[in-house]
């Protein structure tokens, strides 16, 4: 999650990984003021399921770094 | 000479004509085929009646259009899952809009194996997969792949594919999989690479996540396109990898994805895809409309699960219910759910029906197990006190007391089991959890866990089904003190 290793349960879903990243961002994403990218720029729904070593990316909304 | 060369053109262009006509006749003219696809439906029924209106306004102007799923149609709304023939109502309503294939994807076999195959009996229209065997089991082996067939000779093969996790089966709970044996997806597919020699187009339809999704393409050109699933992507320009045509369309159908062949001589030559947020359509099947009003009233959210004997007031008696449910159920040492995921302020006395516990746990949370010892439990509860300045998390299975600074800051954790006595901090716990507390919560925990493939809530019905009459009154398992 922006280049930062996150472990997380087996079975977890990209809401989870934000969290385990940052409770302040996982309460932003939850306002819809974060969006999540993968690494091809695809946004990535919250409820999406993950696959081990995937690289994922939040940003705001007006796409700023977050 | 200059006569005979003259013939010879002559001919020549008489056979190439003739060879045209022939080719005309087995490829006809440029055709223009016509892939809806969708992914990740979740169950969520709402939006079929407009991806039905959608389809047969297509169909009405075009010869070949073809609607395809590439899996995780269930497990996401309870007026689906819930029921009592799981899934039913969904298959239905994938029936009525016309769809022509379906993935497997890993939630599919949520429903378990004896389900899964009424469902697909019920199915008009077939589910494939290539990369598992379920030969032995329970579950009807489906088929790798599918031809469609655009008229005139023009054939489209689909190869359906699904994804493994690390313990080499699709994310389900295991129990749901028994006896299936699962083969890598992209050493599996390589395998049908003939299908593009022979049918001359060839599709992917996979469950495997877009970064799987990249992989397969990189490893087999022979796609003209993979429509993928599972990681909920949202593509909305087709991603072209080594020529191959990537595109998903996020989750819980609220995109359709438009794909537009041009095919000429049996094979692609021009290739679009569009992304369509449902939000743009306004039409709906008027019929499908009224079907799933009729799903979404279902009866069986006012059954009954249980009776409470008194009113459930405050968290220590909701959240002791709720942790109750998990070490009765999974048959685990202990159990925490946390109060922000207790979302009614009290149940009264009386009936608790299958719609108050989904009031009560709303969110669809899994539960996650661990194994922890009692250092590692402490790191949990002090990470929750510390974070809410107060007791978060409700227990079962044992009680604790927190000391604290009277500021809101933990100082030190006491754990008692059911005979008040202090936990071995030598033995190893099974401990069940909500998944948000699982990701979110900061605690030492050696193991990482595993997911189980059942909501809190769903373990909370049938929790309450089995014990029938429950009575919290007065029940507080998590104390604090502040120190002087």
């Amino acid at each position: 999650m922006n280049n930062r290793e996150v472990v997380i349960f087996s079975g977890a879903i990209v809401a989870d990984a934000v969290r385990a990243y940052s409770r302040r961002s996982a309460k932003l994403l939850e306002k819809g003021k974060f969006r999540v990218f993968d690494q091809y720029g695809n946004q990535t729904e919250a409820d999406g399921e993950l696959t081990e070593g995937q690289k994922l990316f939040l940003k705001k909304r007006e796409h700023e770094e977050a | 000479m200059k006569k005979r060369s003259l013939v010879w053109i002559t001919g020549l262009i008489v056979l190439l004509s003739f060879q045209g006509h022939s080719q005309d006749k087995i490829a006809g003219k440029p055709k223009e085929v016509i892939i809806l696809h969708v992914n990740d439906m979740h169950a969520k029924i709402d939006n079929l009646p407009k991806l039905a209106y959608l389809a047969d306004s297509l169909r009405k102007t075009h010869p070949y259009v073809f609607l395809v799923s590439a899996g995780d149609n269930f497990t996401g709304n309870p007026v689906v899952d819930m029921v009592a023939d799981k899934g039913y109502p969904m298959i239905d309503l994938m029936n009525r809009c016309g769809f022509t294939v379906s993935a497997f994807g890993n939630h599919e076999f949520d429903l378990g194996q004896e389900n899964l195959n009424k469902r697909l009996q019920q199915a008009k229209f077939p589910f494939i997969c290539c990369n598992f065997d379920a030969t032995g089991t329970v579950l009807k082996q489906p088929k790798p792949y599918l031809v469609l067939e655009a008229g005139n000779k023009i054939h489209i093969a689909v190869l359906g594919i699904i994804e493994l996790n690390d313990k080499g089966i699709p994310d389900t709970h295991p129990s749901k999989v028994t006896g299936i044996r699962f083969y890598n997806g992209i050493t599996k597919a390589k395998e049908y690479s003939w299908l593009k020699k022979k049918y001359g187009i060839l599709i992917g339809l996979t469950h495997l996540g877009i970064e799987t999704d990249v992989k397969l393409a990189d490893s087999m050109p022979e796609f003209d396109e993979i429509i993928g699933g599972h990681s909920h992507t949202l593509i909305e320009k087709p991603m072209m990898e080594n020529g191959v045509m990537i595109v998903q369309d996020g989750s819980n159908l609220n995109y359709i994805g438009k794909t537009t062949f041009r095919i000429e001589n049996g094979r692609v030559t021009a290739r679009s895809d569009e992304v369509i947020p449902i939000t743009a359509l306004h039409k709906a099947d008027s019929a499908l409309v009224e079907l799933c009003g009729k799903y979404n009233r279902n009866e069986e959210f006012s059954k009954i699960a249980g009776i409470a004997e008194t009113s459930l007031k405050g968290y220590d008696e909701l959240g002791s219910l709720m942790t109750d449910a998990l070490t009765h159920q999974l048959k685990v040492d202990f159990a925490f759910q946390n109060r922000g995921g207790i979302r009614v302020f009290s149940l009264p006395e009386g009936p608790i029906t299958i719609k108050d516990i989904y009031q009560l746990d709303p969110f669809g949370n899994l539960v996650v197990t661990f194994r922890m010892k009692a250092e590692e439990i402490k790191s949990l509860i002090s990470y929750a006190y510390n974070l809410e300045k107060g007791i978060d998390l409700q227990v079962s299975g044992m009680n604790y007391r927190v000391t604290s600074d009277g500021q809101g800051h933990c100082l030190g954790v006491d754990l008692f089991d059911d005979s008040a006595k202090s936990l071995d901090p030598s033995r190893e716990y099974t401990v069940a959890m909500n998944s948000y507390i699982a990701a979110s919560y900061r605690f030492n925990h050696a193991d990482p866990g595993t997911t189980g493939s059942v909501t809190t809530a769903e373990i909370l019905i049938s929790y309450l089904k089995e014990v029938k009459k429950v009575n919290y009154t007065g029940v507080k398992r998590a104390i604090q003190i502040v120190k002087p």
